[in-house]
């Protein structure tokens, strides 16, 4: 009995040794631990899956966490792109609290800034950085830096630059007998996905479909057609705007040479050698790279017949939500280093991003052996004066404006519905919304 | 000790989960009703009354009444694989089969340790209409399969599908706790008599486990909605055009997507309401016939 007593005597201490060793991790762990604890811990918020650029975001943070002596950052993976990002920021805000650095996708710039408080960071360089008072204008195109401006000024710094490319399959187009080099108009892009269809028995053609219509806002500009005025009045169900999404639904529907899948599982079918062409960003270029079996190519977005093909920017720019000074301050320091010409290239090379400053594809410790070894991105760069600033639908309605979007591409091309009443539909939908 | 003191003691130990119920349960629902008839995106100070007006545009929305739809048509289909199939098969596993009893239910069990995540992503691969290995199979004999993703009704199914790849072990288990339970010697009498096995399950093991079939019947109902919820979010966010969504993933896009949190309050009653009733029709018409071993 007693030395039952006694055993569990001593298993109790245990238990309490253990508890006590647990809690104090915890603690040192808010202090990152010994000889670290006068530094300034603050957030980096990205929504870079393992996928999509993820490592990178890891190997930067932590190569600049050694070389940094009074700031730590701590990289907070958001799912679900964009929006998820922006959902997380909201509950954030709805606590109190908000990360130093977030990302912030084009789409939301107008929600953004309204909803809440950042850092100019024109304002941040003066207080922070005076000595590099010409940073942003040395380094930036003024229309890549108008890409994150709002009426009230910058909101944040451009980072991750992106715009629709068209990938191929070679082998399949070879075995279906057509030109290697791909399409030149979407017109010869349905001719070509007809051709894969009858021939070879696979899709011809996949457009990107996550939650947002970034693609099919470019098809439809592609056509020349304008999605909104520069008051915030949605005017895509224009001629041009329905001819656009009407040779798309036709090419899901009618010839059944495109798909109509979730985007992961149609990247997935490309990936897998199923579909002979992918329209998608050029974002997606690691992953392509690193599974497709077989050659494979980029050209650029493709125009429709006698028009210019122009492209949504699409990614994200970088702007600090910190709120205390020290905060700021800090976050100001990470953000010159992700803008430095080597990080810079180091997260093209990771992402396919095309790099938003000037100097980075020409330079030697920048991207230029890169490109020459990855003619993938070349289409991306190429086409970079074609680059439009991604719709931003205006007020609070913003994301359901979006979210109308969403619903109509679903409705056309699940084919209930004809494209110009499904179109006109939703432009009365989204004019009516509150501003 | 005095019935008095006794009577506090009791309330003492009631009291954490009665802390916790009201904290968690109780307290977020009468909040909820609150924001109901107000007009907030989330995060703005001010929250403006607005009265009836977010349940009259409820109503006057068709989404709603395709995602009614869709929630009746997921309870059918959840019912089947999830409530009448396991019910089945505990009672085969119990009389029927005479060998190998343990490997089954163990096999049977086993996918409902699964993370609905890692599940999802899982059927997301498998199913894959164009490149997973069922379609390249399919492929082989001429079959291409349709694009369920992003098909009205089929994908109903397969995201029910997914959700039984966590629920139908669990209750497959309690089911056949409750089979079990019943005397062998009445199933033995019945089967000496020449009685046929479907006679046997729905007159004799049905009435006499009905006690354990009522709670696995509304946990289906009830739970099954709630944790088909991930598949939605996972594979389709509700699409194709709300195709796939049902009450409460679409509460939680109003809240959490388009922060109208005014509308997803609104829809929330509603759900609270409807399922409310439904609970109390099952109390009123089937509770009564339920029976009870040792009563």
């Amino acid at each position: 009995m007693i030395r039952r007593l006694k055993r569990l005597g001593v298993s109790f201490v245990l238990l309490i040794g253990i508890l006590v060793v647990l809690l104090s991790g915890c603690t040192s762990g808010n202090q990152s631990g010994s000889g670290e604890t006068h530094k300034t811990v603050i957030e980096y918020w990205h929504v870079n899956a393992q996928t999509q650029g993820g490592q990178a975001v890891d190997e930067l943070v932590k190569d600049f966490n050694a070389k940094s002596k009074d700031v730590k950052v701590v990289a907070k993976y958001n799912p679900d792109m964009y929006k998820g990002l922006m959902q997380n920021l909201q509950a954030e805000k709805a606590a109190g609290k908000s990360p130093a650095l977030v990302q912030v996708g084009w789409a939301y710039l107008d929600y953004f800034s309204n909803n809440f408080s950042y850092l100019d960071p024109n304002d941040a360089i003066a207080k922070f950085d005076p000595k590099n008072k010409s940073f942003l204008k040395e380094n930036f195109l003024p229309n890549v830096l108008h890409l994150a401006q709002n009426k009230k000024g910058q909101v944040g710094i451009p980072y991750s630059l992106s715009s629709p490319v068209l990938y191929l399959n070679k082998d399949l187009l070879k075995k279906a007998g057509l030109n290697e080099n791909g399409p030149s108009s979407w017109q010869e892009v349905r001719q070509f996905a007809d051709t894969i269809k009858k021939k070879t028995g696979n899709y011809g053609l996949y457009v990107q479909e996550p939650a947002d219509t970034w693609a099919q806002q470019a098809l439809m500009l592609s056509n020349g057609a304008q999605i909104i005025t520069k008051k915030g009045k949605a005017v895509f169900a224009s001629k041009e705007g329905i001819e656009a999404y009407q040779l798309y639904q036709d090419m899901v529907v009618k010839d059944k040479s495109a798909l109509h899948l979730p985007w992961d599982q149609g990247v997935d079918a490309f990936v897998k050698g199923k579909v002979g062409m992918l329209y998608t960003t050029i974002a997606q270029m690691s992953n392509v790279k690193a599974g497709a079996q077989f050659k494979v190519s980029t050209i650029p977005s493709p125009p429709f017949e006698g028009k210019e093909a122009k492209v949504p920017a699409g990614g994200s720019f970088l702007a600090i939500t910190a709120q205390s000074e020290d905060q700021q301050k800090a976050a100001w320091e990470f953000e010159k280093y992700l803008y430095s010409r080597q990080s810079m290239a180091k997260w093209t090379e990771a992402t396919g991003y095309v790099p938003p400053r000037k100097d980075v594809a020409q330079a030697k410790d920048g991207l230029k052996d890169y490109i020459a070894e990855n003619p993938m991105l070349k289409a991306a760069l190429d086409q970079m004066d074609k680059a439009v600033p991604w719709t931003s639908f205006p007020g609070n309605s913003g994301l359901q404006a979006e979210q109308i979007m969403i619903d109509s591409r679903d409705k056309i091309l699940g084919g209930s519905g004809s494209v110009s009443k499904t179109l006109k539909d939703a432009q009365q939908q989204i004019n009516q919304l509150e501003k | 000790m005095s019935v008095i003191s006794k009577k506090w003691i009791s309330y003492l130990f009631i009291l954490p989960s009665l802390v916790i119920f009201a904290v968690f349960l109780i307290w977020p629902g009468i909040y909820t009703v609150y924001l109901s008839f107000l007009d907030w995106n989330l995060i703005s100070p001010t929250k403006r009354f607005v009265g009836l007006q977010n349940y009259l545009s409820l109503f006057q929305d068709p989404t709603l009444y395709k995602i009614l739809m869709n929630t009746f048509v997921y309870i059918v289909i959840l019912l089947v694989i999830n409530c009448f199939m396991p019910y089945l098969l505990a009672f085969v596993l119990e009389f029927v089969i005479v060998r190998g009893k343990k490997l089954y239910k163990k096999i049977l069990f086993l996918p409902s340790i699964i993370s609905l995540v890692v599940g999802s992503m899982l059927y997301v691969w498998i199913l894959n209409p164009v490149s997973g290995p069922i379609a390249i199979i399919f492929k082989k004999i001429g079959i291409d399969l349709p694009t369920w993703s992003s098909t009205s009704g089929l994908v109903l199914v397969v995201l029910s599908l997914i959700t039984s790849w966590k629920v139908f072990g669990y209750n497959f288990i309690v089911l056949l706790a409750g089979v079990s339970n019943i005397p062998s010697g009445v199933i033995e009498a019945a089967k000496l008599d020449n009685i046929p096995l479907h006679r046997i399950f729905f007159q004799i093991v049905l009435p006499m486990s009905s006690a354990t079939g009522i709670y696995v019947l509304i946990m289906t109902i009830v739970q099954g909605l709630q944790y088909i919820f991930t598949p939605i979010n996972v594979v389709t966010q509700g699409g194709p055009n709300y195709a796939s969504s049902n009450m409460i993933y679409h509460a939680y896009q109003q809240a959490f997507v388009l922060y109208k949190t005014g509308q997803s309050a609104a829809l929330s009653t509603l759900t609270l309401l409807l399922f409310t009733i439904l609970l109390f029709l099952e109390f009123r018409f089937v509770e009564r016939k339920v029976y009870y071993a040792g009563k």
